[in-house]
């Protein structure tokens, strides 16, 4: 742990309201960001950030410093974010939960352009058509830079999990902006 | 297997830069003979540029405000339940137009959700193939006749935000207020501008996304505004300052 982190901590568990504001403005527009792409409507997302940032606060006592504090709240934001998605679906979907259903995408055929530009409107509408579980995985790769083990963390699942949701995140979304309806032999 | 299977995982490790030498080697090889590969890696790339490109906006004010209450009564009471929207507003005694609103604000996420996925009807430079959505596709005249239904929403909360907010402007000191109004103009201005733009490109869907943005963010900073009348009424000069901190920073 960043001994600046560690100095933030100490003052929010001795009740200083101030060093969490600061704790608070140092991560709030990642998670809101995180929020935002996980829940369906801005006001949602506002909520979920709210309520992040309430756990961390109840929760800090708890934090031991094994991980960075940015993992730490990403994990409760993301079980928070994902909680909420997973009901609203009224399903109980586990973090696994797959694109088996749809394949995982093939190759684009030889003749079809590389994309030139993928507009972020585009991009943000493809985001929002994933599964929670892949959508977590690619939001924490492939928007905010985790690597595999820190996702595996996150999520509380295997770095071979991560690495799967995030392939078969970033077929669908290729899949949804355009590309051919895949097909690979061999595939159920 | 195909030979284009055997690589599609190496693949992602390949454009996220984490092969190791002997398998970035094979992958390579495997890409100088294959076209298809090469596209697929080529989209990834972009993919991912595009991916780590996106904004993370600062949340509003109010999310601080409310929260900051929130702790502050964690304090005194034993893990009270926690505030949503509609509760941060019911010790006020603006509930019942703020109601109001927010059933407005309530039609117009409909609306506008039903706007967004409309199909790219613009013929503006956005290069990514056509949505492969089931929607059917939109006419420029059920664009434009969709977008003013998101408008005349909008409007409707708007105006409904707007007489709270003059309600309890009294409340707030001059310069507070001054400055509100000041960034009111300029969100008036941002949307006369995608009005304009609008009308000489009715289906660009650069300045539908704006002139949607701009009144989004109307709204947001009409809330702020109510959030910071209502921490005043209530004299808790350190909620107001939280918000207005965030309003400057905003």
């Amino acid at each position: 742990m960043r001994s600046a982190d560690a100095e933030l901590i100490a003052r929010c568990r001795h009740g200083d309201l101030s060093a969490f504001e600061e704790l608070y403005r140092q991560h709030a527009s990642r998670l809101h960001a995180l929020a935002c792409r996980m829940a369906p409507t801005r006001a949602d997302a506002e909520d979920l950030l709210q309520e992040i940032f309430l756990l961390a606060h109840r929760k800090l006592g708890t934090f031991k410093g094994e991980s960075a504090l940015s993992t730490w709240l990403y994990r409760l934001g993301m079980n928070v974010c994902l909680d909420f998605v997973r009901s609203r679906q009224g399903r109980s979907g586990r973090l696994t939960d797959s694109l088996d259903d749809e394949e995982p995408g093939a190759p684009a055929m030889p003749q079809t352009p590389p994309l030139d530009a993928v507009s972020r409107i585009d991009l943000e509408r493809a985001i929002a058509e994933l599964p929670p579980g892949s959508r977590a995985a690619f939001l924490l790769h492939d928007v905010e830079g985790f690597e595999h083990h820190e996702i595996a963390a996150i999520l509380g699942v295997s770095a071979g999990t991560s690495k799967s949701q995030v392939h078969k995140a970033r077929r669908k979304i290729r899949s949804l902006l355009g590309r051919p309806a895949p097909r690979v032999s061999g595939r159920p | 297997m195909s030979a284009c299977e055997q690589y599609t995982d190496a693949i992602d490790e390949y454009v996220d830069g984490t092969l190791d030498p002997e398998g970035r080697r094979a992958v390579e090889a495997h890409l100088a003979d294959c076209a298809t590969c090469r596209t697929l890696v080529q989209d990834l790339e972009q993919l991912r540029r595009t991916a780590r490109a996106l904004d993370a906006p600062a949340p509003p004010p109010r999310v601080w405000a409310a929260l900051a209450n929130q702790i502050e009564a964690d304090r005194g009471a034993a893990r009270p339940p926690r505030i949503r929207r509609a509760d941060r507003m019911r010790s006020s005694w603006l509930i019942g137009l703020a109601a109001a609103a927010a059933v407005a604000l309530v039609v117009i996420t409909a609306s506008v959700v039903r706007l967004m996925e409309r199909p790219h009807t613009t013929t503006e430079a956005v290069t990514t193939p056509a949505s492969t959505g089931t929607t059917a596709a939109a006419t420029p005249e059920s664009v434009a006749g969709e977008l003013q239904q998101a408008e005349a929403h909008y409007e409707k909360a708007i105006d409904g935000l707007q007489q709270i907010a003059k309600a309890g402007q009294g409340s707030l000191d001059p310069k507070v207020a001054a400055a509100l109004q000041q960034n009111l103009t300029v969100i008036d201005q941002a949307i006369a501008e995608s009005r304009a733009a609008l009308k000489t490109q009715p289906t660009s869907e650069p300045a539908r996304a704006s002139l949607l943005d701009a009144f989004r963010t109307k709204v947001g900073l009409l809330e702020d505004t109510i959030a910071l009348i209502n921490e005043m009424r209530k004299g808790n000069s350190a909620g107001a300052a939280r918000i207005v901190h965030g309003l400057k920073e905003s």
